[in-house]
């Protein structure tokens, strides 16, 4: 059992957490949520040694934990698994696992004894109902699988406290069961799980309890049965929430503006033909890895398909780089990485939103891009999409993760694109701005009839804005869901079921 | 560009032009030939290359890349000059746009590599640097070119208002390259190449391109440093370009160059400048041992390359602080 006692934490100018009590008891799963920034992360920091130093005390059975460092957590029973999956790619499964006992497996002669390091990865690999060969490079695997690989180390590690921070965050649903279903044995096992998500519907798939903090401070602890959907969320940002359903798209005519016959590219996407017509949002739907966003980059001339064809506006295209696809085409692609691939992070708002204009805002002679206008255009979109920033000159890499994404949307909206294609728009984005995001995403197509390509593996997100839903499976599109804009009776588990069977 | 990144460089800039003046005072206090007329006219003349030569090198840590030829392409432009001047008989300016042409040339060469074939910057340029040097010596079999025209010099060594000429000409190029990174579209562009490849690239920025401009630019720097030495010393010398690169790379680093790319400040290559200047000269002054003065240059590029860290640190911690204020 762990147990936290007025925990606390100050940084330089701000109290993250403040008098937290709270008890984790074994054989229980139990949710731990809050918008980014509420203080779970550094609670979680706390308990697995990384912040040595805090207010307050937590035990572990009744023992006083002093910890210095995460080795030391490690080593009195607690483990975290992290959001971000920390392997590395070159060396085996069976290696990643070990990593940090690799001494205990030396042969006399010193060498590495790789025949019990494999049978002893084995063991843990079977734990988690992964069939893999221990002995395979890890980098290829499917983010599922890494995830499932780091609960193997932690209970190699053999873990009695197990904190599993967004697991689910870049794995879809039919994924995440397996998770689920190890989850649930451990429980029984008597294991004690702490849980972070933001994709609710989880929580009430798999946890038992469901504790809610709020700027550093305890707001509540429930059984989950006792709670729903909109209650959690009042708890979460301390207001309630809008409703769900977002009304009808426009009546889509027969208008197609772009339109994509038998794209293939060895080993990334094959033979993917769709239509896309205005005003429409049409659903890219599967797991990361089976060629939605591979598609995607071909798309907007980033990659070049081996063989098909493009077309925009009922011409067909040759798509040769981004700067053909926005400036020709009005293609746009709002990246699912955006700290990677989306953003600058070292510079300010104004450098990050005016990428896609500075071109059309120079002076003819002097090269000399007109400051006053692109700031002008800017702060218009600042204030569209309530970015919280201190100004135009903020630091990108200051900002919370669902501002960061609002900026990565700020600046194809500023492109003025008449077709984008939205990779995951909400992976890491709190409640409260997934909501924001999801109406911006609407109005879009809706009010300003542009037309719109999601890519997510968020089921309730797509099925809350796609009109159509193509299914992706190992490089392919192996189906398509069309009839789902009879939203007033549209049934989450239906469409689940419906998709599963693509996915079979 | 705008007020907070304006306060940040000037934080940054203010930085080392403090440091250039306090070392500028040490040596007029504890020397007697350093606040002199002709040794200020000299230094001034000395910074001016280290300004050339490490703008040769910033133009390309800007896009997160680097250039290790750029000794062996101011070496080429340099005896190209001297055989087009001597061996041919060319008129100067004939020679001067033949040496230009040279230089971007082989940065086009470098670009192409790095971009096209693609490989890593480092040993392209490695290797390239051995063949413009194999090169020189090659054509001029080590000798120098000395039957350079009197005209020829005067740029190099005659003064405009009591400074060196190419003092002035290179303030005016530190003006034009201000000018480039902080207004025009190009040279934001070659910013946020640097700045983030990735995510240039997805917004539409010819990456490729913006590498391969950067690389001829540094050869266009690098040759036009080359063809100034040759001015400067009345004749062509195969050796030139030897220690370009140890002097670049410090001249950048302690003028605020990341060597992450996306940064660039022309003052604070100015002070740069000044400040390794200073540094060399004020050894002499104090009659420091001279054989000691690779070791030397090579602690200041490790004092500077730290302080570059420490400062990344300090802006974590402050980015930390940030974080936990907007929570």
């Amino acid at each position: 059992m762990l147990e936290l006692q007025q925990i606390g934490k100050s940084f330089p100018g701000v109290r993250a957490l403040d008098g937290i009590n709270l008890q984790f008891r074994p054989g229980e799963i139990h949710a731990l949520l809050g918008e980014n920034g509420a203080g779970k992360s550094t609670m979680i920091k706390v308990v697995s040694g990384i912040y040595p130093e805090y207010d307050g005390e937590f035990f572990v059975n009744g023992d006083k934990m002093t910890l210095k460092s995460y080795q030391d957590a490690l080593d009195h029973g607690i483990s975290v698994v992290n959001q971000e999956i920390q392997i590395i790619p070159e060396s085996s499964v069976a290696e990643n696992i070990v990593m940090d006992k690799l001494s205990n497996f030396k042969k006399k002669s010193g060498r590495v004894d790789w025949k019990a390091i494999n049978a002893f990865a084995g063991k843990y690999l079977d734990m988690v109902e992964l069939d893999i060969d221990p002995n395979t490079p890890i980098g290829p695997l499917s983010a599922a699988q890494k995830q499932l690989i780091q609960i193997a180390k932690s209970l190699s590690c053999d873990s009695k406290i197990l904190i599993l921070d967004e697991p689910t965050s870049s794995v879809t649903r039919h994924e995440a069961a397996t998770l689920f279903s190890i989850m649930r044995k451990l429980k029984d096992q008597g294991v004690t799980l702490i849980f972070v998500s933001h994709k609710l519907e989880e929580i009430f798939e798999v946890c038992d309890l469901v504790t809610v903090i709020r700027d550093g401070r305890w707001v509540g602890t429930d059984l989950v049965g006792n709670l729903d959907r909109e209650k959690i969320i009042e708890m979460m940002i301390g207001r309630k929430c809008s409703n769900e359903y977002l009304g009808n798209l426009n009546k889509i005519g027969e208008d197609i503006v772009l339109e994509a016959k038998g794209i293939t590219k060895e080993s990334e996407i094959h033979d993917a033909s769709f239509e896309l017509h205005r005003g429409e949002i049409l659903g890219f739907y599967g797991l990361v890895g089976a060629g939605r966003t591979e598609l995607a980059k071909i798309l907007i001339g980033n990659s070049r398909a081996d063989s098909g064809t493009i077309s925009v506006e009922g011409k067909e295209v040759e798509i040769h780089s981004v700067s053909e696809a926005i400036y020709e085409h009005g293609i746009g692609y709002v990246s699912e990485n955006r700290k990677e691939e989306g953003l600058i992070l070292d510079f300010d708002v104004e450098q990050n939103i005016g990428i896609t204009i500075w071109n059309e805002l120079k002076h003819r002679f002097s090269r000399k891009i007109d400051d006053v206008a692109i700031r002008k255009e800017e702060q218009r979109h600042v204030d569209k999409l309530q970015i919280k920033i201190t100004g135009l000159d903020q630091m990108v890499k200051n900002l919370s993760g669902g501002n960061q994404q609002k900026v990565s949307i700020a600046k194809w909206l500023a492109a003025d694109c008449d077709i984008l294609i939205i990779d995951e728009p909400t992976v890491g984005v709190d409640v409260g701005a997934k909501e924001y995001i999801h109406q911006l995403i609407w109005d879009l197509a809706k009010v300003q009839n542009k037309s719109i390509i999601l890519i997510s593996s968020d089921l309730p997100e797509m099925i809350k804005l796609a009109r159509r839903i193509l299914v992706f499976k190992e490089h392919e599109i192996v189906g398509e869901l069309d009839d789902i804009h009879t939203r007033e009776s549209l049934c989450e588990d239906q469409i689940s079921r419906r998709i599963g069977e693509f996915l079979v | 560009m705008n007020s907070m990144v304006k306060k940040y460089i000037k934080r940054r800039e203010s930085g080392i032009a403090i440091a250039a003046i306090l070392i500028f005072i040490l040596f007029s206090v504890i020397t007697d030939s350093f606040l002199t007329a002709y040794n200020l006219f000299n230094i001034s003349r000395t910074l001016s290359f280290y300004v050339f030569i490490a703008l040769s090198q910033a133009v390309v840590l800007v896009v997160g890349g680097m250039n290790l030829s750029i000794g062996g392409i101011g070496a080429l432009a340099t005896i190209t000059t001297g055989y087009l001047l001597q061996n041919v008989g060319v008129p100067s300016s004939v020679a001067v746009i033949c040496a230009l042409g040279i230089g971007i040339a082989c940065g086009a060469l470098n670009g192409f590599l790095i971009t096209k074939v693609p490989l890593n910057a480092f040993i392209v340029t490695l290797s390239t640097s051995f063949i413009f040097t194999g090169l020189v010596y090659g054509i001029s079999k080590g000798f120098s070119y000395t039957d350079i025209p009197k005209s020829f010099s005067l740029v190099g060594r005659k003064a405009f208002l009591g400074l060196p000429i190419i003092f002035w000409l290179m303030l005016v190029m530190l003006a034009v390259v201000f000018y480039i990174y902080q207004y025009t579209v190009t040279g934001r562009r070659m910013l946020a190449t640097g700045g983030n490849k990735e995510a240039a690239e997805l917004s539409g920025i010819n990456t490729d391109r913006m590498i391969l401009f950067s690389n001829i630019l540094s050869g266009f720097f690098a040759a036009l440093t080359g063809i100034l030495y040759v001015s400067r010393m009345g004749s062509a010398q195969p050796a030139t370009g030897t220690n370009w690169m140890i002097i670049s790379f410090a001249v950048a680093i302690i003028g605020g160059t990341s060597l992450d790319g996306g940064v660039i400040t022309a003052i604070g290559l100015f002070f740069g400048g000044v400040i390794m200047v200073l540094i060399k000269n004020g050894l002499i002054l104090v009659e420091a041992n001279v054989y000691f003065e690779q070791a030397f240059l090579g602690s200041i590029i490790l004092l500077a390359v730290s302080l570059d860290r420490i400062q990344y640190f300090f802006s974590h911690v402050r980015k930390k602080m940030n974080d936990s204020k907007n929570k």
